[in-house]
């Protein structure tokens, strides 16, 4: 079946490619939700491709402060107006000359422009002109098959609750219906799409985040894990950290396409090891990015040329990469997709999370972050790339705590990293609790890191420190 | 009206039943008078004389093109019914989506012989 590419950013990929031509569609929800930004982004992208739109207001918006508003958003332009898009008053004739002639009007306007789309916003606003239901209804019907002959895609854009979905007429009519709403978050006002119904296409189900931007809308599909069983070729092969005695503890390194966890308290070094688990892979000329929600890029940067490691190299020569994103500003919902984006665009080999805890604390609900970091972690292995996440253990000085969440079933690898006291000092031990597969020393060895890089030290030969 | 044109449009006549009553068993009849009336808008920008084309729920007739003819007898009959019914087809495929308009267009061949039907329009 032909689609509609709709142009707005992630939105046709969750329509399996674009909204079915000649469908009608309903835009639903409450006044502010975005919907005719939505509707206007589609029809001036669809214009770009030389579609023709007809956009039909009838009392809710004047055109005149549409048009207004509509100014500030890259998508807009003027020189599409009159042209590809076309705006006409419905409300008008609706008021004037009675909802019998509403369909004359719009058939009328239908022949003299032959538009590719028609918009109706808002339809949920002429529903008060008409005497009772069962005229509205009526009318519904005619329109619903006066447009379907005239291969055209429609828009019926109105101010619908999602209760009002299922009950009313129109929603019998219609092929495909987008609801649009806001929430409240921890830190964040998020506005979410869901595609209730679409005839024709399969899509993506569940609330999608949206945000408009000066760019327009731009769509943040749902991560979800799949249901069905991840098959993949396991590689025999072994990724190290390029520190000897570690990558020995681990048989060589951690298996190819694994997921490892470094959990630890805060100043154990997690960032330390994760990174140098980048920079040996850079050195062997894999690709690898150090995805940071903790430290700035430049702090990350500092600490490794401390160490004496050579990533400003590394960097230049386009073999590792640091993307910061402020813990303040993470919104798990739009970063887990475009961290995906980034896998995909970079062809990486290894890629380090630090650290899932503040991926943890962005979201308000644990089911949805559980559902996220399964996601990420199927995407992550289908693709075979070795990744690493760290998670910061809040008691340092506790026993082998991995993290708040049972997120161990996703993870193959485990290292922890704790600190101990031994005769007034502290020391730093690391333990290797699981590797999936494979082999692994079960000594607690105590680690330094020195200017010098990170040394593995001896074994940790008194029990009692693990109390 | 020539004996030819009078067969002519008898002939086309039969078609457009037979068409009617083939879509209709698709799209029920309401929905075909509504296409009817976009080809026959369509079709009028070149020949004004198809609006005399009567139909309504209980199917379609020439008989007023037919009579029109003897006012107009050098009408290009032919060539009207031929745009009319290419067009209906090839709104009918865009409309239904091109595999179901495959299955339409191999039964309306079947009941309706003699006419080229395309999906896409040329």
């Amino acid at each position: 079946m032909d689609k509609l590419i709709t142009g707005i950013k992630n939105f046709d990929y969750i329509l399996g490619g674009g909204i079915p031509v000649y469908s009608l569609n309903i835009v639903s929800g409450a006044p502010g939700s975005g919907k005719t930004i939505f509707v206007q982004n589609i029809i001036f992208n669809s214009a770009r491709s030389g579609l023709k739109s007809l956009y039909l207001t009838t009392i809710s918006e004047s055109q005149f402060k549409m048009v207004r508003h509509l100014q500030g958003f890259e998508f807009f332009s003027d020189d599409l107006l009159g042209d590809k898009v076309i705006y006409g008053d419905l409300g008008f004739v609706l008021r004037k000359q009675g909802t019998d002639k509403a369909l004359e009007y719009l058939t009328e306007m239908i022949k003299k422009h032959l538009p590719n789309i028609v918009v109706i916003d808002s339809f949920k606003a002429i529903r008060d002109l008409f005497p009772d239901e069962k005229t509205f209804k009526a009318f519904v019907f005619d329109l619903a098959a006066a447009l379907s002959i005239w291969e055209i895609t429609v828009f019926l854009v109105g101010e619908y609750e999602e209760q009002e979905l299922t009950l009313l007429s129109e929603f019998a009519i219609a092929d495909g219906i987008f609801h649009l709403y806001g929430q409240e978050e921890k830190r964040f006002q998020k506005r979410f799409i869901r595609i209730r119904k679409m005839r024709g296409t399969s899509f993506e189900q569940g609330e999608h985040l949206f945000q408009i931007s000066p760019v327009g809308i731009e769509v943040y599909p749902r991560m979800r894990p799949e249901g069905k069983e991840l098959r993949y070729e396991v590689k025999q092969g072994r990724k190290g950290f390029g520190i000897p005695d570690l990558d020995e503890m681990l048989s060589d390194g951690l298996s190819e396409g694994t997921i490892t966890l470094i959990s630890g308290g805060t100043g154990a070094g997690k960032t330390i090891f994760a990174l140098k688990f980048l920079l040996e892979g850079a050195e062997k000329g894999e690709k690898g990015i150090f995805l940071s929600f903790e430290e700035p890029a430049a702090q990350i940067l500092n600490t490794a040329r401390h160490l004496g490691w050579e990533i400003d190299r590394h960097l230049a020569e386009g073999r590792l990469d640091i993307k910061f994103i402020s813990p303040v500003e993470l919104d798990v919902d739009k970063h887990a997709f475009e961290i995906l984006d980034m896998i995909r665009e970079k062809k990486v080999e290894r890629f380090v999370i630090d650290s899932i805890s503040s991926f943890e604390n962005s979201v308000s609900d644990l089911q949805k972050y559980k559902d996220y970091l399964w996601a990420l972690g199927q995407q992550l292995r289908r693709r075979q790339i070795n990744t690493i996440f760290t998670a910061v253990n809040d008691d340092p000085f506790s026993s082998l705590i991995v993290s708040k969440t049972q997120i161990s079933l996703i993870i193959d690898n485990i290292i922890i990293l704790r600190y101990v006291e031994d005769n007034s000092h502290i020391k730093k031990v690391l333990g290797i609790m699981k590797t999936r597969g494979s082999y692994h020393n079960k000594d607690l060895r105590e680690y330094e890191i020195t200017p010098n890089g990170i040394s593995i030290l001896g074994k940790l030969d008194r029990a009692d420190m693990l109390r | 009206m020539s004996e030819f044109k009078k067969e002519r449009i008898e002939h086309y006549e039969t078609l457009l039943k037979e068409i009617w009553t083939a879509s209709a068993k698709y799209l029920g009849m309401v929905s075909v008078n509504l296409l009817i009336e976009r080809v026959v808008w369509e079709v009028s920008l070149e020949y004004k004389e198809i609006e005399l084309l009567q139909y309504d729920q209980n199917g379609i007739s020439c008989a007023r093109i037919a009579a029109g003819l003897e006012e107009n007898p050098d009408l290009p009959v032919q060539d009207m019914f031929k745009k009319f019914i290419t067009r209906y087809v090839a709104i009918l495929a865009k409309l239904l989506g091109h595999e179901r308009a495959e299955e339409i267009k191999n039964k309306l061949k079947e009941e309706v012989a003699g006419v080229s039907f395309s999906c896409r329009e040329e």
